[in-house]
């Protein structure tokens, strides 16, 4: 894709950008330290990212669906898709999670134009 | 997976490990200029 995205003004979903960092983000299957990772250790960490998210996010209204890029490849690595049934409750957390840290990084976030996971690509 | 062990901490609001604020020397008046004795 041209990575040319479109940012809407106002939509029901969010994307926090680059927000999950995998574990062996530097070498597959290998953590900062150069020691193999248990996949059940890796799966661990990912559900822990998905509850802290889902509990935060669910504070600004319901929450229809959560999509965790878990990715290697640089093209959205680590991003993060919340659609909420509302675009009010997406422009409440908007605001309020601008500034904010997750886990030392600031977080990044900006409405995203995928209200149809089924048919989200890159054109 | 198991809900039984005790709540982790969320990692929201966990700020940057890194020192924030200037380091300032004890007793230094931040924007004041050190005395110097002229010679």
């Amino acid at each position: 894709c041209s990575r040319i995205h479109n940012r809407p003004t106002i939509s029901p979903t969010l994307v926090l950008v680059n927000m999950y960092q995998r574990p062996d983000m530097i070498t597959p299957g290998v953590d900062a330290q150069g020691q193999p990772i248990d996949p059940r250790k890796m799966q661990e960490h990912f559900e822990d990212f998905y509850e802290d998210i889902f509990e935060e996010l669910s504070k600004f209204g319901e929450i229809e669906n959560l999509n965790v890029c878990d990715n290697l490849a640089d093209h959205m690595i680590g991003n993060v898709y919340v659609q909420f049934r509302e675009e009010d409750q997406a422009a409440a957390a908007h605001t309020a999670l601008q500034g904010r840290f997750y886990s030392g990084r600031p977080i990044v976030v900006d409405f995203s134009p995928v209200t149809d996971f089924r048919e989200a690509t890159c054109r | 997976r198991s809900r039984s062990k005790s709540k982790r901490v969320s990692g929201f609001d966990q700020g940057p490990l890194q020192q924030t604020m200037p380091i300032v020397t004890a007793g230094a008046v931040p924007g004041q200029l050190p005395v110097v004795t002229p010679i």
